[in-house]
């Protein structure tokens, strides 16, 4: 048998009647009625996704203000062009993606866990490409400061992110916290990226990139905590009232 | 609910296009002729605006679709009717997600999926409570299929896995591209294109299986 025959054994199939009760159609319109207000369209994922870029770019200013411009100031242009270009971009990527996420029947360019390994190879490679000095000193005490302090700088990133988006609806809670994660990690490895001054190539490859994996691991996890918890799909968009 | 409740232009049941503007009395804008799904938008739009009757009308349009999309999943009328009405009230919840100038049924699709899936995690969760306190029999848990409950394309769809068969539905009872149906299902149109193929493989084997027996039935008649 042919595809097109098949074509047609499921076309003629298709176009039998299917017909659904008129009192269950009633009861339908009946249950929403009651709750039938206007609301305003989500604005355009541009839009929204220049919002995400715009806090996460906010979130790593404050950071480094906080704690110092140290590695910025050490950084040739080169390193600064290379890196925050890279950032922003791979962040433009996450925060659509985001977007994406939170809006059904989007358009996706990339899935969840192929932006976070996409995001994580681009930073080992960009790392790979500035920094040359594999000499180590104090590798994991220095090293868990800056995961830590990435991942910190992390979590208010995602839930900025979160708010912008609030009146989302996933329709993968997981998928959708996977990729808020990745992005919120990004917003991490900018504040190290503008504040540690150490560039031993090891300890930057290892713990400034691993901040966007945890983080992004750690989006997925609480949102299917939270899934498991509502026993909803979508704990990343508020339950929105009836409105 | 009556369609002509939103006055007929171009937002009748049937193939929806626009087939009498500015001639019925209740009509006060005049839509030029379009695409079905051009209507869907617009009903959207209306419906976001709180236009209770576009809402009836695209409950009317989309629900015979939604539904056989869950018979063909789970098989049960009632089990289809129950999601139904629970996807139209998370349809509800939400309808600000959708933004006017996208494709509307990808839209509905991918909550009317999400729907499915929750309601098999609730059906998973309530199995395993069950099994523990009384060891019920599978069969009585598992959703029945067939038996007359569902219809030929549902049959003829049967023995394919959960994610093609929702993709064959999509594109053959929808008529939804493969861009859209790539939309509903969060994935890419190559891997559609994929389960397309593999899809069309087990329903050749199928098929070739029926002939070959009826054909061998006919000669020994």
């Amino acid at each position: 048998m042919r595809d097109g025959e098949i074509d047609v054994v499921l076309e003629m199939a298709a176009r039998a009647p299917h017909e659904v009760e008129r009192a269950l159609l009633k009861r339908v319109a009946d249950s929403i009625q009651p709750a039938m207000r206007p609301v305003h369209p989500l604005p355009r994922t541009s839009v929204l996704a220049g919002g995400l870029v715009l806090i996460c770019s906010a979130v790593a200013l404050a950071g480094a203000a906080r704690a110092g411009f140290n590695g910025f100031e050490k950084m040739g242009l080169l390193e600064r062009a290379l890196i925050f270009s890279t950032l922003g971009m791979l962040a433009w990527v996450a925060a659509t993606e985001f977007v994406n996420e939170m809006i059904p029947g989007s358009r996706r360019w990339v899935s969840a866990g192929a932006l976070l390994g996409m995001g994580s190879a681009v930073l080992v490679g960009v790392f790979a490409l500035l920094f040359h000095d594999y000499h180590t000193d104090h590798f994991f005490s220095v090293g868990i400061v800056c995961l830590v302090t990435g991942v910190l700088h992390a979590i208010p990133a995602g839930l900025l992110s979160w708010l912008v988006l609030r009146r989302g609806f996933a329709v993968n809670s997981v998928s959708a916290g996977l990729v808020a994660g990745t992005l919120a990690g990004l917003a991490g490895v900018g504040v190290l990226e503008l504040h540690c001054a150490n560039f031993e190539a090891t300890h930057v490859l290892v713990w400034h990139t691993a901040v966007v994996p945890l983080s992004g691991a750690a989006g997925a996890l609480v949102a299917g905590a939270l899934r498991l918890r509502t026993g909803s799909g979508a704990p990343w968009a508020r339950r929105p009232p009836m409105n | 609910m009556e369609l002509e409740r939103v006055c007929g232009c171009g937002l009748t049941a049937g193939n929806g296009l626009h087939e009498h503007a500015g001639t019925d009395i209740h009509c006060t804008t005049t839509i030029p002729f379009m695409h079905p799904d051009s209507n869907l938008e617009i009903l959207m739009a209306r419906y976001q605006e709180g236009d209770f009757a576009a809402a009836t009308v695209l409950i009317d349009r989309i629900s015979p679709q939604l539904h056989r999309f869950f018979v063909a999943q789970f098989g049960s009328r009632a089990d289809a009717d129950d999601l139904l009405q629970e996807t139209w009230l998370r349809i509800h919840r939400v309808r600000h997600t959708y933004r006017p100038g996208e494709p509307v049924l990808p839209w509905f699709y991918a909550i009317a999926r999400h729907v499915r899936v929750d309601h098999f995690r609730k059906a998973i969760r309530t199995t395993a409570r069950e099994q523990r306190l009384e060891e019920m029999s599978q069969a009585a848990v598992t959703v029945p299929r067939a038996s007359g409950q569902a219809d030929n394309l549902e049959a003829l769809l049967e023995p394919l896995p959960e994610s093609q068969r929702e993709v064959i539905e999509m594109l053959k009872v929808a008529g939804m591209s493969l861009e859209e149906v790539a939309r509903a299902t969060s994935s890419s149109v190559g891997s559609v294109k994929q389960k397309v193929h593999r899809a069309y493989k087990k329903l050749r084997e199928k098929m070739d299986a029926m002939g070959h027996r009826k054909g061998r039935n006919g000669g020994m008649q």
